[in-house]
């Protein structure tokens, strides 16, 4: 095989300055002007598998749906057990299946949108993959993103993922009630979390005792 | 693994220029990726040659230049650097949002860069008749 190689005064070389993120980012923000023009708060909920988005989303509905409308969105790489659960509270639900995509995004949030009747949502949780770091590269419209991390993890878990804090506006430290069992310092995670960002709002709670689910329900509206 | 879905960006972006410009083969682009950014540099690179395989694109390099991450501080007026977590366990140290003045939280300018920078290329020459 004869190889041809431009010398270096035959290779050209052109500016782009093309966002590789750029497609998401704008779908992202129609979501968020949609969500704003009916008047609706979007909360991105993110955390590993089993740190249990799903049951504190299914209390802060408790709390939350007689005094408005709320919807929820939930991600899953596979299986609709979360979005079953939820619809047990005769709400809105959409399943989005990402069918082994490591993350939701805007396009499949947008579509979501156009499967529910927006007007009447005052407050819709979107639940992400359980994934503690592709969620991060990929916003979805929403006015605020909350991490849950439950003591279950281990101690180390906001160390392991420090980029996902940086994002988030609230962090909710879950099964406080295990804490013991699993010899984990709840002040420790809560203090590595301020560490990466002070100002974040960070909310101990249990889904099984009703701690803190209150504080997260008025952090949400606050956002 | 995001990186999959970025180089597939990269590529749809690059294949338009190669669309618009069939005279002309890509050997090298320039990515510009930020310290904040959560892209693994080897994840994206190994996603772009297994996309690029038996394409007009193979072969092509990708430099991808690091963007340091640059924050201020809305309580002090602090600009600059970030404060670094060093003993975080991490293999490097970890970009924190804490300001290194005043403790208080800053806010990103810089560093969640994810952009093709620039591409170059050569001419092909047309195959004599």
């Amino acid at each position: 095989m004869i190889k041809l190689e431009a010398s270096p005064d035959e290779i050209y070389d052109i500016e782009l300055e093309h966002s590789l993120l750029e497609a998401n980012e704008k779908l992202a923000k129609e979501n968020r002007a949609l969500l704003d023009q009916h008047g609706t708060t979007a909360i991105d909920f993110m955390g590993a598998i089993g740190s249990g988005k799903t049951t504190l989303i299914t209390r802060l509905i408790e709390k939350l749906k007689d005094k408005m409308g709320v919807a929820v969105f939930n991600g899953d790489a596979t299986t609709s057990n979360d979005a079953d659960a939820i619809a047990k509270q005769n709400v809105p639900v959409v399943q989005i299946a990402t069918i082994n995509g490591c993350h939701l995004d805007a396009n499949l949030v947008g579509k979501g949108l156009r499967k529910i009747d927006v007007d009447k949502v005052k407050l819709l949780f979107i639940e992400n993959i359980g994934n503690l770091i592709c969620p991060a590269e990929f916003p979805l419209g929403s006015k605020g993103r909350v991490v849950v991390v439950s003591v279950t993890e281990g101690p180390w878990m906001v160390r392991k993922h420090p980029h996902m804090f940086l994002g988030a506006q609230v962090v909710v430290i879950n099964k406080i009630d295990m804490a013991g069992a699993m010899d984990v310092s709840v002040d420790d995670l809560v203090n590595d979390v301020h560490r990466l960002k002070p100002d974040i709002k960070v909310i101990p709670t249990s889904c099984k005792t009703g701690e803190g689910i209150d504080e997260v329900a008025a952090a949400l509206l606050a956002v | 693994m995001h990186e999959f879905s970025i180089a597939a960006n990269l590529v749809e972006k690059l294949s338009e220029f190669i669309r618009e410009n069939p005279d002309k083969k890509i050997c090298e682009i320039r990515l510009e990726i930020g310290e904040l950014s959560h892209i693994e540099h080897e994840q994206l690179r190994f996603c772009y040659e297994s996309i690029t395989k038996e394409t007009p694109l193979e072969g092509s390099s990708l430099e991808i230049d690091k963007i340091e991450a640059f924050v201020e501080c809305p309580h002090c007026s602090y600009r600059g650097r970030p404060k670094y977590w060093d003993d975080i366990l991490a293999g490097a140290p970890v970009v924190t949002f804490q300001c290194p003045a005043c403790g208080k939280t800053v806010e990103e300018t810089q560093g969640k860069e994810c952009a093709i920078k620039s591409i170059k290329f050569s001419q092909i020459e047309p195959v004599p008749s």
